[in-house]
This record gives structure tokens, sequence and C-alpha cells, in this order.
């Protein structure tokens, strides 16, 4: 690891943002150092996607700043910032039904060289084979844990810096989860960070170095993976206690 | 009957000022009945028929907007209903001894008959289909008359010149006061209100006991009368028709552009809009002969582009001509705490629910749930995001339908009854998403609940004193939108009460909201049971909040039933423990 | 021998119909927007055809490609003018878009009435028939059906085997999805608007070797272009060619025996039919 202070790959800070009248996040700030992957945990509706959605440029934010690798991407629109290094895996997955595995993956890769697709498609192949097995089948057809496969699949295919996965755990057995998780290892030695929103605290933590407790559109309680797990105030968010 | 009581104690003028609405009100209508009194004195042959030809505008503008403004079911088709009025006076005129009067009363009803048979098959479809199929229907029918000897085919039918054009004025004056009478009532009344919702969230007004079909078949036939009424006038101002004339295509288009430009969905919109773009019209057409589509044309883009409201609404922004809310008296009455509901002998329960199974496709969204809830019980539901619990609302309410399983309210099969009868049952449920009626001000949206629950008979006096309970009076007469994310809940929670419920769902009520807010809506919850409620189901995520308020909590995970029973021990039971936080590793 | 000649002529009608649809289809696929003028689109370029190669005395054929291209380039003017600027408005987007589109037709409707007048007016463009096996085929309907046919498979070809192409069909299924692999959705709907324009240009300069246009027959086929989607599936490009033949061979044969009304009416009442025993036909292509 360097001692030297390098650049995160990402920073938000003092993010608000909001809806009409509604304000959903009241200032979040956080960072994510190179190659690390952190976990934004918090109960349902406390904003998680919307810090995913405000940071991949599909919702505006009100007030602060976001940065990759020290440059300000804030209220660039949505498709320059996943042209710029962010791949963006949304909650509900957002596949092309009618489209097929491949085709997904070509989309993905399709502001890089030929190269460059070529050989992220190879590494794709290699870390979910099930990919290459089901690649003429269409997206609609596949089972939930395949979709989000090619749902992660699309997002690395455009080769980003830094990948925001919308709680990937939603409607899928942990079983799968935890097989997709173990891929991060390899992800990060190619140098992609991670950003993961979980609601499940456990598996959440079972994957990162670092994670952020959101409530209400605040962060509460920030820490390493280990010091998070240990905290019974973690746990006390979720049940409301 | 309801009415009279909320508003007795003021002045009769007050209440006749409260009904009419303000000053700009009376100016605009002043304005117009004086034009109509004056033309017939002072015109000349020219100008009385150019006042026949605004008025007839008039009356097609005021029918278009009744379907088309306020219900929001845009139609491309009325000159159906004006050809049809047309041929059927002249018809019954030069075949029959129908006097001319009756041919056009009578050509008005084939309207309304027609849309009543048409109504309830193209008015369960999206808007944009309607519009096709209007369209569409106007086609038919040209080419039907076209090719109808019995009719007179493309040569048209003539008839005996019997009227005077002062006659067909009088006439025609008559039919737009009646159309206009017609708009008035929409804006003032119930049945208005129901469209209005429809046209603003149809899903959310059927939650409130608003029977759309009905109403929305019903505004469709009212607004086919007067097409054909004019229809039918006209054929006598020209004592000739041809199917070319009857049916032409640009009487859609000015119709829709003068209600537009005047305002769409408004009491004066069609009559400005109308009067306006008829004068100016008739200007400009001097200068520029034969552009009256592309003029129109782009009057149209034009407007939904720049001035969507319209001349009303723009004159809205300063406090001119706006709409006063329906039924609403002159101030906010004390109202009174309601008689609790006649509930069926014996015990039994209020919900039974039995195994239930909700299936999207592949997925199974809810599976063998069985769930009973008895009088004087507050149940709540809790479990991860996409657990069911809204699922089960939806389906307990009637917004989808099981794939297997039973629902028993008050001891009766409901389980394939529509939702705006469970409502009216006193079935009341509140969204996760607050699904208010925006444009409609906080009144409005609860007295729309009241007219259909429990309370009907009593509905001024009911939603006064709900929206007192709920510490919403001082906003009563605020639209909607403008409410703050937490009174927008209350707001929520007043349409519930305004059913008069005898089962209240709360879905997610307490989100979003301080803590001070919070308390307010458990005294209520507290509170409902003296107020008729026989049994609360709330789902929950802020746990904190509905632990020590309910007798029991039932956890769903993954669509199945994982623990019931009393909230402190369910809480601690592993199961749930371990469905919130995920499983140990 | 007559239902043969009836079956020809029904699938060369489907292939002249097919070009119809799918340019609406374009449009609707991926805008979820209704283009009432998108007949007004045909007849003014059909009408264009025939004042321009009767002064020039050109192939209409070689007008077809300045009739794309100019067409669409309109039709990307009046996406981002009139079109883009309603997307904000979310859910009354649609409704919205229809009144736009219902008063921008009756601009173009008034434009040709101007410029060529009311009548009906065709282009005398081979006019003789082949005579094969005793057979006749009406030559300017081959041309006409088979050209249409090609430019439907072209633009097929397009959207499903091309990158480009592919990146439009991925904004019509799931908008989010397709910012994530950093597609512009925004310039999406601009070239689906244009090229959906331009493709009703192209059908516009066909159907004139075939059959008399008239300002007033604008209505007429954009109904029975959503006919035809409606029967096909919204966004279901081979259903909706499928459909188009399928309304051609009828067509073709409730002409020869019903007489010149009932073909006219028909669609009409096919669309109503349709709308009434399957709505959910015209839901957009679920995200």
């Amino acid at each position: 690891m360097s001692g030297i202070a390098a650049v995160p790959a990402l920073t938000v800070d003092g993010l608000v943002c909001g809806i009409g009248p509604l304000t959903i996040l009241q200032g979040v700030s956080l960072a994510v150092q190179a190659r690390e992957v952190v976990v934004v945990l918090g109960a349902n509706g406390a904003g998680k996607t919307a810090l995913l959605r405000t940071i991949a440029g599909l919702i505006t934010p009100r007030a602060g700043s976001i940065r990759l690798f020290g440059e300000a991407i804030t209220g660039w629109p949505a498709h320059r910032i996943a042209r710029a290094g962010i791949g963006h895996v949304p909650s509900g997955r957002e596949l092309f039904p009618r489209l097929t595995v491949a085709d997904h993956l070509e989309l993905g890769g399709r502001f890089c060289t030929p190269a460059r697709r070529a050989e992220l498609r190879r590494r794709l192949f290699e870390m979910f084979p099930v990919l290459a097995e089901r690649a003429a089948q269409r997206a609609g057809t596949l089972s939930g844990g395949e979709q989000q496969m090619v749902a992660i699949a699309r997002a690395l295919m455009t080769d980003p810096r830094v990948l925001l996965l919308d709680e990937p755990s939603t409607g899928l057995a942990p079983k799968i989860v935890l097989a997709l998780f173990q891929t991060f290892p390899e992800l990060r030695r190619q140098g992609v960070s991670i950003l993961l929103a979980e609601q499940s605290l456990s598996l959440g933590l079972s994957v990162a170095d670092r994670g952020y407790v959101l409530d209400h559109g605040r962060i509460v309680l920030a820490g390493t993976a280990a010091e998070l797990a240990a905290d019974k105030r973690v746990a006390d968010t979720y049940l409301g206690r | 009957m309801s009415v009279r009581a909320g508003l007795m104690g003021q002045t009769r003028m007050a209440r006749i000022w409260s009904r009419l609405g303000g000053a700009s009100d009376m100016a605009v209508a002043a304005a117009a009945l004086a034009a109509l009194l004056l033309v017939p004195l002072t015109a000349t042959a020219y100008g009385l028929q150019l006042a026949t030809d605004i008025l007839a505008a008039v009356a097609l503008a005021y029918g278009w907007n009744l379907i088309s403004g306020f219900t929001g079911y845009l139609s491309f088709g009325q000159v159906s209903f004006y050809g049809l009025g047309a041929y059927a006076t002249a018809l019954l005129v030069s075949r029959t001894l129908v006097p001319w009067y009756g041919a056009v009363l009578l050509g008005g009803l084939l309207g309304a008959a027609v849309a009543l048979l048409l109504g309830p098959i193209m008015l369960r479809l999206r808007g944009i289909l309607f519009a096709l199929g209007m369209l569409g229907l106007a086609r038919i029918l040209g080419v039907i008359f076209n090719n109808w000897n019995f009719a007179g085919a493309s040569l048209g039918l003539s008839l005996p010149a019997a009227l005077t054009p002062l006659a067909v004025y009088g006439g025609m004056a008559l039919v737009a006061a009646a159309a206009f009478a017609c708009n008035a009532f929409f804006v003032h009344s119930g049945f208005g209100l129901d469209a209005m919702s429809l046209n603003e969230d149809e899903a959310a007004a059927v939650a409130f006991g608003v029977p759309a079909t009905r109403v929305k078949v019903i505004a469709f036939a009212l607004s086919a009368i007067f097409p054909a009424l004019v229809g039918g006038l006209v054929a006598w101002n020209r004592s000739y028709i041809d199917p070319t004339s009857a049916f032409k295509p640009s009487l859609d288009l000015e119709t829709v552009v003068f209600v537009l430009f005047g305002g769409i969905g408004t009491l004066w919109g069609p009559l400005l809009g109308a009067a306006v773009l008829m004068m100016i019209g008739e200007e400009l057409l001097v200068y520029l002969p034969n552009f009256e589509l592309a003029l129109f044309g782009g009057v149209v883009i034009l407007t939904v582009l720049v001035l969507p409201g319209g001349l009303v609404g723009l004159a809205n922004r300063f406090g001119w001509l706006r709409r006063p809310p329906v039924l609403a008296p002159a101030a906010l009455p004390e109202g009174a705490p309601p008689a609790p509901r006649a509930m069926p002998a014996g015990d039994v329960p209020v919900l039974e629910v039995r195994d239930l199974t909700v299936r999207f496709g592949g997925l199974l969204a809810l599976s063998n749930v069985s769930l009973t809830l008895r009088r004087g019980e507050i149940v709540s539901i809790i479990g991860a995001n996409g657990a069911g619990k809204t699922t089960l609302f939806n389906a307990i309410t009637g917004f989808i339908m099981p794939s297997a399983g039973r629902i028993f309210y008050l001891g009766r099969n409901v389980t394939r009854l529509p939702t705006f009868r469970r409502a009216r049952l006193g079935m009341a449920r509140s969204f996760q998403i607050p699904r208010l009626m925006r444009s409609l001000t906080v009144w409005e949206n609860v007295v729309l609940a009241s007219r259909h629950g429990g309370q009907a008979h009593r509905a001024v006096a009911h939603t006064a004193w709900v929206l007192r309970i709920t510490g919403l009076a001082a906003l009563w007469r605020e639209p909607a939108s403008r409410l703050s994310p937490g009174h927008q809940r209350q707001l929520e929670l007043a349409r519930v009460l305004a059913l008069h419920p005898a089962l209240v769902l709360l879905d997610e009520v307490m989100a979003g909201m301080t803590q001070e807010e919070r308390e307010g809506v458990r005294s209520v919850i507290r509170h409902l049971p003296e107020f008729g409620v026989a049994a609360v189901a709330c789902v929950e995520h802020v746990i904190a909040a509905v632990a020590d308020l309910s007798d029991r909590m039932v956890v769903l995970d993954f669509g199945h039933e994982i623990a019931a029973g009393p909230p402190h021990s369910v809480l601690r039971d592993p199961a749930v423990v371990r469905a919130y936080l995920g499983e140990p590793l | 021998m007559l239902a043969l000649q009836l079956v020809i002529n029904g699938i060369l009608l489907g292939g002249l119909y097919v070009l119809l649809a799918q340019s609406l289809n374009l449009i609707f696929g991926v805008m979820g927007v209704v283009n009432l003028a998108h007949g007004s689109f045909i007849v003014v370029a059909g009408l264009f055809t025939y004042w321009f190669t009767i002064r020039s005395g050109v192939s209409p054929l070689v007008v077809l490609p300045m009739a794309f291209v100019a067409m669409g380039a309109v039709g990307a003017m009046v996406q981002r003018f009139l079109i883009e600027p309603l997307m904000r408005f979310g859910n009354r987007a649609e409704l919205l878009s229809l009144m736009v589109t219902f008063g921008l037709s009756y601009v173009l409707v008034d434009l040709a009435l101007q410029l060529w007048g009311s009548d009906f007016v065709s282009v005398p463009y081979l006019q003789s028939s082949w005579t094969i096996a005793g057979l006749a085929f009406n030559q300017a309907l081959v041309i006409a059906g088979i050209f249409a046919a090609a430019i439907s498979a072209a633009l097929y070809a397009w959207l499903n085997f091309t990158l480009s192409g592919k990146a439009l069909l991925a904004a019509s299924q799931s908008p989010v999805g397709a910012i994530c692999c950093g597609i512009d959705v925004g310039r999406v709907r601009l070239v689906a608007f244009a090229l959906g324009v331009g493709l009703a240009a192209a059908a516009g300069v066909l159907v004139i070797i075939v059959t008399p246009l008239a300002p007033e027959t604008a209505d007429d086929f954009t109904l029975l272009a959503f006919v035809i989607i409606a029967l096909g599936g919204l966004g279901n490009y081979l259903g909706v060619a499928a459909a188009a033949l399928v309304l051609g061979l009828v067509q073709s044969a409730a002409g020869y025996f019903l007489g010149g009304n009932a073909e006219y009416v028909f669609p009409y009442v096919l669309l109503l039919g349709v709308m009434v025993v399957q709505p959910q036909r015209f839901r957009r292509a679920a995200a």
C-alpha cells in the first residue's frame, strides 16, 4: 500500500439531492480509495440507491461535489460519466430483455478500442463462464443470478475505474451473491475500485474493506468492516431500536 | 343535502358568491351575457352569422372539455357525434313529421346513445388508444354515410328552409348555455370532482371509491350530446348536409385549439378560447385565406410548448378566474366525529386472508400467506425489501388479482370484487409513495373520499372533522402539490379516514416523517377504534414506531410468512434477525 | 389463377405496408411518442415526388433518397424543438406529444394543400404490367413493393446487426441501462425520430407510384400504420412485418371481393376490433 496520500478513486463531498420538496440526501461525504471495496449500508429508504444514482449522474445534485480520481464530474450528463470510467450496475439491473448476452457485452464495450473490448470480453468469460455458455441467449430469459452477472459484466465492459453496485443481492439467494463477490479480488487486481450499496448487513461487511452506514440521508457511522461488524449500533439503525 | 348542511349559517349572498367564484368570473360572465343579448339587437346579417358560428364553437368546445379537459381522455373524433346529429336531424325532418326542435333534440340523444354504447369498450383503454379509436370512428362514419343511399350518399340531403337566422342563433345560444351549464356542474359537483380525480390518478381515485368506468362513460355521453345538437342546428343553418361537411376533419382541430388556447379543463377556457380565436381568425383569414389549418395547427403546437395552461392558466397567475374548491363551504365548520359503522353480528373477523398466492410471470411474490384480523386488533407487517408486503396490500385491496387463495372482508368473499367497491364497503388503504391528487386542494382530496365512504350522507361535515383531527385544518385550501412531505403523508391518512373505514391498511405511513409527525400519526392510529375502525394493518420499515403500537407482528420474507406473534418476541426471533441482517457467515 | 394473382398483389402490397408501419414502430418503440403526423409526412413526400417528377421528368426512384434525407432533417428539427421539450413532463409527455403532433399534422396537410391543391394525383410511372405465365404484374406495384421491402430489410439489419442499431434497441428497452453503457439516449431519440420520418417519406415516394394521393388521405395512413403495429406487437419488428403482409393479403382480397369502400374502411374496423379484444398489445416494450 502506498504511504503517500494517493488520490482517492472516488470522492463525494457534501452531496445533497432531492425530488421537489423532499430532500433525500442531506449532505453525504465519503471516499473510495483506489482498489478498495467500500460498502454503503442502511435500511430501506435511507438513500443508498439515491446516492449511487447521483454519483452515476442519473440524479442531478443540488449541492456538493463528486470527483473521479480528482477530476470533478458533478453535474455531468450521465452518459458522459459512464464513458469517463464509472460503471453502474443499477438496482433492478436494467437489462435489455430482447437483446442477447453477447449484445450486452458489445454495447457495454462500445466506446473501447476493439482490441481492448476483446481483452475485456475474454477476461469476463473467464470470470463468469456461464456467460460464455449463454452468449446467444436473450437476457429476458435468464435466471436472476445470471441476469445479475450480465448486468455486472456489461458495466465491466465499459472499462470502469470505479464500479457502482446497487443492492446486487436483491432477489438472489445468498450463495449466488457470495459467488459474485468472489470475483471482487480479481477486479481489484485489475485496478477497479468498488462502491457497493447493500441492505444485507452480513453480506455487505463480508466483502468490504470499509463501510458507511446511511440513515435518512445522512452518514451516521463509518469504519472498517471489522469495526462495523462489532458495533451494535449498526444493527440498531436497521431494527429501529 | 350534505352541502346545504355544511353551508348553513352563512348568508344567502355569501353562499352564492362562494359558489360562483370571484369577481373575475363575474366579469367574464357579465361580458358574455351582454354580448349574447346585444348581438341580435344590433348586428348585421353577417354579424349574426359570425355570432352563431362563435356560439357553435363555444358549444363544441364545452362539449369536448367535458371528456378531454376534465376527465382527461383526449378525443380526436367528436365530429362523429356532430355528423350523426346533423344527419339524424336532416333525416327526421325530411322523412317524418317531427318538428325541427324535436329532430335536433333527438339528434342529441342519438349522440349520447352511441357514446353510451361505445364508451364502456373504448374508455377501458389508455388515452392514446381512445384518441385513435375516436379518430377511426369518425372516418368509418364518413365512409358509411358516403355510401348510404337512404341518407343521400355523397350528394347529401337538403332541408326545407324553415328557420330564420335569428331562430338558429337563439337555438345555438341555448345549446351553448346548456353546454356551459354542464361544465359548471362539473366544476361544482361531486361527480365532476370524481372525473377530475380520474384525470389526475385513476388508480388512486378508485382506491377511494370512485366508480371509474361509470364516471367516464357518463362524461363521455354528456360530451357527445353537444356536438350532436350543434350538428343538428348547423344542418338547419345551411339547409343542406353532405358527408364531407358533416364529418369534416377540421372540426376536431378547431375544437381542440379553442379549448387548449383558452385553458383545458377549466370553466372559462372553452368560452375564452373559442371567442378570442374565432374573432382573431376571422380577421386573419381575410389576409391569409386558406391557411386556416396551418394557423390552428401552429397555435396548438405553440400553446402546448409555451402556455400549456392557456389563457385561463395565464389569468390564474394574476389570481383571476381561479376555480373555487368543489363542495367547499366558505369557512371550515367544526364537524363532528361520526357514529361507528354498523358491523355484522357475531365474531366475524374483519379480514381473513387464506392461502394467498400471487405470481408475476415466473416470479412468486406471495406464497400461501394467511392472515386474520379480528376486531380491535392492530397488526404490523414487516420484512426486508421485496418481501411482498405491498403486494399483499395490493391483493387485499384489489389492485392485483391473486393467482390462488381467497380474501374475506367482514365475512364476505371479496377476492374478485373491484377495488372501488371494496373502498365503499369500508376498506381503506394508504400508498407507499403518496398518490395525492396534486392539482386538487387538500379539501377536495379528502371530500372525494368522504363522498364514497360510510359518511357519504354528511360528507362535508365529515371532511371538516377529518381535516381537524389530522392537523390539516389550516391548509384546507392549499393545492396538494404545495404540501411538505410530512403534510402529504398526513393528507394520505386523512383520505383514509374520510372513507369512514372498518379496515385500515397503512403502507409505510411513517416514512419521511419527523419524530413529532410520527407521534401525531401514532396518536391517530391509537384513536382509530374510537372512530369506528375495527382493525388496522400497517406495513412498516420504521419498526420502532409500530412495535409498541401493535398487538401482533407478522414478518414476511421472500413472499412467505416466517414469524408472527407479539412484537417483542418476534423481533428477537433468530429467523427474523437473520432475514433482516442477512445470514451470519 | 385469380387466387394466385390476389396473393402476389397482396404480398407486394404488404411489402409497402411494412415500410409504412416500421417507420412509425421505430418512433413509438423508442420514445413512446404517438406521431399523429406520420401520415402527413408520407403524403407530403408523395406529393412532392409528383410535383418534382412532372417538372423534371426524373424517375421517382431518384427522388427517394432526396426525400429521405430532406424529411429526415425536418424530422430531426421537429424532435429537437417540438418533442424533446415535452420529455421533461414525465407521464404527461405522452398526451402532450399527441397534441403537438396532432397540430403538426394539420400544418403539414395545409402546406400540401397550398402547394399541390386538394385533388388526388399520382405519378405516371411504369403504368404497364408484365405478363408472366398468364398472371399480370403491375410494374409499379412490383417496383414499389420490392423497394419498400428492401428498405425495411435494411432497417431491420441495421437495428439487429450493427452496434449503433443495437444501441437504439437498447435505449428503447431500457433507457437507464443504455445510459450505463455510455449511450446518449437523448441523441438516440433524435436519430430514431429523424429516421422514422425519413422512412415515412420514403414510403410516401413509393406509395404515390402505386396509388393516387391527396392531402386528405394523411390520417388514413397514420391509422393504417397503427393498425399494423397493433396487430404485430409494438417494438416487435418481425411481428409487424408479418402483420403488414397479412394485412396486404387481406386488403387485396377485400378490395377485389367487396369493392373499394370496404377495402378503405377495413383497417379502421380492424383497429377498433383489436383495441377492444386485446388492448395490451399497445403497452410499450417493457424495460
